[in-house]
């Protein structure tokens, strides 16, 4: 039995001599902490509102100012990061999830179903990402459930091509066809045979796509269609920061700031498992 | 070749054919009423049925279907159901700014990015390869919008150098170039980063082939090995991460547009979906998909102009 | 301005004979008017215009075009609501039982050139007959139900005779016939002549004439060189779909643009007051902010949780939140600057002031069984407007345990779902032109969403002011009529069908070199009104 790459000695080395990717990963860690630590991190409570001191300036008694409302922006950034840590984990892992099982259905039985779904998946992987989470929002309504369901459902379609690449590979093979003979179901092969040759790329993409998960929010919510109030998400700050850019252009500029570290330590971590996957780049 | 063009023209056609079908039944899944949105809260409830009826809302789904798209066998896109002007006109009047941003930001992304990633992979592991790959990955992290704003802040507003609002008309080149200047640098900020990353990667793989290897060992300059033999190959990877880029770029542009206020299709297609115009929405929805066909039909065309040995058949 | 000076200075130097100086007055005037014609800019919050069609125009960026290119019979004066004024009709009178209205119209009103009348033709009774006819009409205005029981016709060429069923007071007929909504008049042939292109290509006999349109860009006016009230000062009106304020903003102070729609809050205010060389305008009448209680809805369906609610909220918090300039208190369903509105000293002398009371809000809380609170969720749209004082009435409500889950939606939903009767609680952001259609349209029982004789935009679900509503309607007696509306008014807040919270003025920021031609204090076109006195 092949095992997963993770537990292969000369892949982990590689990937601890990344030194980027050792970066990303403390950053991921640190955003990790702050994401469950938020209540006990954050100065005040993120929705206590004071309209008699409303867009304060940053230092005194708010770190980082506050917001319209006279909430303090630090503790609601500390807050956000729940946000985009759920809604990153949550739509990866139905992306990933729903992306295998369409991708191995359709390379496991072929014919007319494996056309018309790859087609779909074709179509659906044409449209822009933010496009495509524009359009499921709009009918899945809004919602941190929805959000999470709507990131997942756009980010399916290339783990299927991806997991019907392997299949289709190596579904003409000998002992694929060997192991079908004597009764293998499509789930035994699966584990056996596929996801030992996709999980490794699996991983890379769906710690890519944490990244472009957290990013997708962070757009549906500035466009103002993302998780609802009082919830603080960075997305929604930076929306409402951006009506007083000319007055207080700090209330758009942190949020942003905690955006780019959070996908760039996945992006970093990411880049490292790709690089430790593939010896050739070293 | 040709038989290769109109091929690929006839396969897209069920492709279309698939995203009006797709876009047609997401849009009226949707809650939101277009004749509210159109008329406002005052407008009586007599007014908004009649324009229900009027918009053919009330007629059966297959029936919207089918005219819709006889419309489009037509070469008509139908008309607004907000303004009830011709989506057609609608479009043509901001396309052009949406393919200038596009093009602008891509070609930024080729003019920085390829240099940037041949020197990141010939100074392979010294200092030149950090700055630029991290810039590259920050260049990767930042979304769109929010570079967009940054960018705002420092160049338009504290050091007014460019203006904010809005494209310049394309009869006053230089306004029309200082409008393009911070929404094109948006997109060639994002794009230089996936290119040179890709150039990097493309050029260190192809430096490992046995060609490469055989001009070393025969003595061959290394800037001529790099420059005129891998580059050449490296660069087809290249190429198709432009293609597979300006697809993905058109979706950041939908959020360049609303920042910097430019007309464009992103913003027409927010709009439209904001006020449930459900047959522009399906319209711009099905150009897009135009748009995207061709893009990688000219992205596959052009390997043959990077690598002679492909042959279309 | 620039000219009077110079004339001054000229006259007191050199010369002595005052028809001379005459004469100068009036070269510089021309020349002012002809060769120093300026375009002036504005920028609105919208992505893109909607219908110029006056009878379907309702946003704000589309109101404003057509108050410039249109005209109505007669018109509220400009830069206040208060009055009104001759417009195309050059005067009116009523018969005695109040059933006939007849116009006068000014002769010599020429309309726009348009496709097949490069010289536009003259405006006559035909044109307004059709017009009234058209803006009663449901498949082609918006406004239909205000005008019907209403018969116009021609009297003569330049005569208009508008029959009533039932005769309602100046103060309910003017406004129909007023420079807003239906009452503008569309020519006839124009309208004829573009069909289905004219709400994007509107032709009027207004101070400035359609041009240009570039979508999700701007909307071009220049000036309408026959315009009845003379020549605009002003060569041409450039109207920009600008939806991001800080855009607008950075475009007014470079000087792209020369008048922007603002942010309607204190903070906003008070910065761009503090920008050299730029002016605000804070102008009324302001729409109203009310926060509607659904009366079908446990537990609020109960008055003793209604009027928790009113106690847990402190409505000078709200008001802070948005600002004391921009906000002024609301204490009833009618703003206090419409006849029959009622000021806040008149509620409190009626003892329905409800001021906050945190201790009482619980003890009804606790008598009505919910001693520790409930939950509600409502929907409120993204627009900030409604979700900013939204969020503010959540945190005041949980401060006795009123847990309000909100969720926001885009705006287009959040009118539908309120229609559908889905919400508790309904924060509505209006403005509607007399005391009755507030009245009725959010608190006669036909107005009932979903299942109201005409469903319209009663969210509580009230009835109770029906009959003096309906009273006051055909109330010949305005002192009569103003009295049953105050009192309509204390009885819906005997029930706490509503709570209103303030009236949002509105606010623009121009360059201090724009002048609008008039004194700006109050304007139903909802923008600064730009006529032919305008200059910049």
């Amino acid at each position: 039995m092949t095992r997963p790459w993770f537990l292969q000695g000369r892949r982990t080395r590689a990937f601890l001599r990344n030194r980027t990717a050792i970066v990303g990963a403390a950053l991921a860690v640190v955003f990790a902490i702050v994401a469950l630590l938020a209540p006990a991190l954050a100065p005040r409570d993120p929705l206590e509102q004071n309209v008699y001191n409303m867009l304060a300036r940053p230092g005194g008694s708010h770190l980082l100012g506050t917001d319209d409302l006279g909430r303090d922006v630090l503790s609601r950034i500390l807050y956000g990061a729940r946000v985009s840590l759920i809604v990153g984990l949550s739509s990866v892992l139905i992306g990933t999830v729903v992306g295998v099982f369409v991708g191995l259905l359709a390379g496991y039985f072929g014919g007319f179903l494996e056309l018309i779904v790859m087609r779909v998946v074709d179509v659906l992987m044409s449209f822009p990402v933010l496009v495509m989470g524009l359009m499921f929002m709009a009918i899945l309504g809004p919602g941190m459930d929805k959000l999470i369901l709507a990131i997942g459902l756009v980010l399916s379609p290339q783990i299927a091509r991806l997991t019907h690449g392997a299949m289709v590979a190596l579904r003409d093979m000998e002992y694929i066809t060997a192991a079908r003979s004597v009764g293998s179901g499509p789930w035994r092969i699966l584990r056996r045979h596929v996801l030992p040759n996709v999980l490794g790329e699996i991983l890379v993409m769906a710690t890519l796509w944490m990244g472009t998960a957290i990013r997708v929010e962070a757009n549906l919510s500035f466009i103002g269609l993302g998780v609802s109030p009082p919830t603080p998400t960075w997305g929604n700050m930076i929306r409402e920061g951006v009506r007083w850019l000319a007055v207080t252009p700090w209330l758009a500029v942190f949020p942003g700031i905690a955006i780019l570290l959070a996908v760039l330590a996945f992006n970093m971590v990411g880049d490292g498992l790709r690089d430790a996957m593939d010896p050739k780049l070293h | 070749m040709i038989r290769y063009v109109v091929r690929r023209l006839l396969m897209a056609i069920p492709t279309l054919l698939a995203v009006y079908t797709v876009v047609f039944l997401f849009v009226r899944v949707a809650p939101g009423d277009p004749a509210v949105a159109a008329l406002g809260d005052y407008a009586s409830a007599e007014a908004v049925q009649a324009l229900r009826e009027r918009m053919g809302l009330n007629a059966p789904l297959w029936a919207q279907y089918g005219r819709t798209l006889l419309g489009y066998l037509r070469g008509d896109l139908g008309r607004s159901l907000i303004t009830g002007a011709p989506i057609g006109d609608q479009v043509a009047a901001v396309l052009l700014h949406t393919l200038q941003l596009t093009l602008a930001g891509v070609l930024i992304g080729a003019l920085l990015g390829i240099p940037t990633g041949i020197l990141t992979a010939v100074r392979r592991n010294c200092l030149p390869d950090y700055i630029g790959r991290t810039l590259g990955l920050v260049g990767l992290s930042i979304p769109a919008f929010y570079l967009g704003i940054l960018l705002i802040l420092a160049f338009a507003m504290n050091l007014r150098w460019f203006p904010v609002m809005g494209a310049g008309a394309f009869t006053d080149p230089w306004a029309n170039l200082r409008h393009l200047a911070l929404p094109a640098l948006t997109l060639g900020i994002i794009m230089t980063s996936f290119v040179s990353r890709m150039t990097r990667s493309s050029l260190l793989n192809v430096l490992r082939e046995d060609y490469v290897r055989t001009g070393r060992a025969k003595g061959v300059g290394e800037r001529a090995v790099v420059y005129l033999h891998a580059l050449r190959n490296a660069l087809i990877p290249v190429v198709s991460v432009l293609g597979v880029q300006t697809a993905v770029l058109v979706g950041d542009s939908v959020m360049t547009e609303i920042v910097f206020s430019r007309p464009g299709l992103g913003r027409l297609m927010v709009q439209a979906m904001m006020q449930r115009d459900y047959i522009a929405l399906q319209g711009l929805i099905v150009i897009y998909g135009a748009f995207v066909v061709a893009v990688n039909l000219i992205t596959d065309l052009s390997y043959g102009f990077v690598d002679p040995r492909v042959r279309y058949d | 301005m620039a000219t009077a000076y110079h004339v001054q200075g000229v006259e007191a130097s050199y010369l002595s004979d005052a028809t001379l100086a005459f004469v100068v007055v009036g070269m510089l005037v021309a020349s002012c008017a002809v060769g120093q014609g300026q375009v002036l800019k504005i920028a609105f919050d919208a992505a893109d215009l909607k219908s110029l069609d006056p009878h379907f125009a309702a946003a704000t960026m589309d109101r404003a075009v057509v108050d410039m290119v249109f005209n109505g019979l007669v018109r509220y004066k400009p830069g206040d609501v208060t009055e009104f004024e001759p417009d195309l009709a050059e005067s009116w009178e009523v018969s005695a039982d109040g059933l006939v209205w007849t116009f006068r119209l000014r002769e010599g009103v020429r309309v726009h050139p348009f496709p097949g009348a490069p010289d536009g033709y003259e405006l006559t009774s035909q044109d307004v007959v059709f017009s009234l006819a058209k803006a009663a009409d449901a498949a082609r205005s918006a406004y239909s139900g205000e005008y019907v029981g209403m018969k116009v016709e021609a009297a003569d060429t330049y005569a208009v005779r508008i029959t009533l069923e039932r005769a309602l007071p100046a103060s309910l007929f003017l406004p129909k016939v007023a420079d807003y909504a239906g009452g503008f008049i569309i020519p006839k042939r124009a309208y004829a002549a573009l069909a289905d292109q004219f709400a994007t290509h509107p032709v009027g006999t207004g101070p400035f004439r359609f041009a240009n349109y570039v979508p999700t860009q701007r909307v071009e006016l220049v000036r309408h060189d026959q315009y009845f009230r003379g020549l605009p000062r002003l060569a041409g009106v450039e109207v920009w779909y600008m939806p991001d304020v800080t855009a607008r903003l950075s475009a007014l102070s470079t000087g792209e643009i020369d008048i922007i729609e603002g942010v309607r809050e204190q903070a906003w205010v008070d910065v761009v007051k503090r920008i050299p060389n730029l002016a605000v305008d804070v102008f009324g009448p302001g729409e109203t902010e009310v926060l509607h209680l659904n009366m079908t809805k446990d537990p609020i369906s109960s008055l003793l949780v209604r009027q928790a609610i009113a106690y847990a909220i402190d409505r000078t918090e709200v008001i802070t939140a948005i600002g004391a300039d921009v906000a002024e208190p609301l204490c009833g369903a009618v703003p206090p600057y419409l006849a029959g509105g009622l000021t806040c000293d008149e509620v409190k002398a009626a003892g329905l002031l409800y001021e906050q009371n945190l201790a009482l809000a619980r003890a009804l809380l606790a008598a009505a069984g919910y001693p520790t609170g409930f939950e509600i969720s409502a929907n409120i749209t993204e627009r900030a407007s409604y979700r900013k004082p939204f969020e503010n009435i959540q945190a005041q409500l949980a401060r006795v345990g009123i847990a309000l889950k909100i969720t926001v939606v885009d705006h287009s939903s959040f009118h539908t779902l309120i229609r559908q009767d889905v919400n508790p609680l309904v924060h509505y952001e209006a403005w509607r032109p007399s005391a009755d259609a507030f009245l009725t349209r959010f608190y006669h029982s036909a107005s009932i969403v979903v299942s109201g004789a005409k469903p319209d935009t009663n969210f509580s679900h009230s009835k109770s002011a029906d009959f003096l509503i309906e009273l006051a309607r055909y109330e010949l007696d305005p002192a009569r009529q103003t009295a049953m509306w105050k009192e309509a008014q204390l009885t819906l807040l005997r029930e706490v069908a509503s709570y209103p919270l303030y009236v949002l003025k509105f606010v623009f920021a121009r360059s201090a070199q724009v002048n609008y031609g008039y004194p700006l204090k109050s304007t139903l076109a909802l923008y600064p009104q730009v006529n032919e006195l305008t200059s910049k």
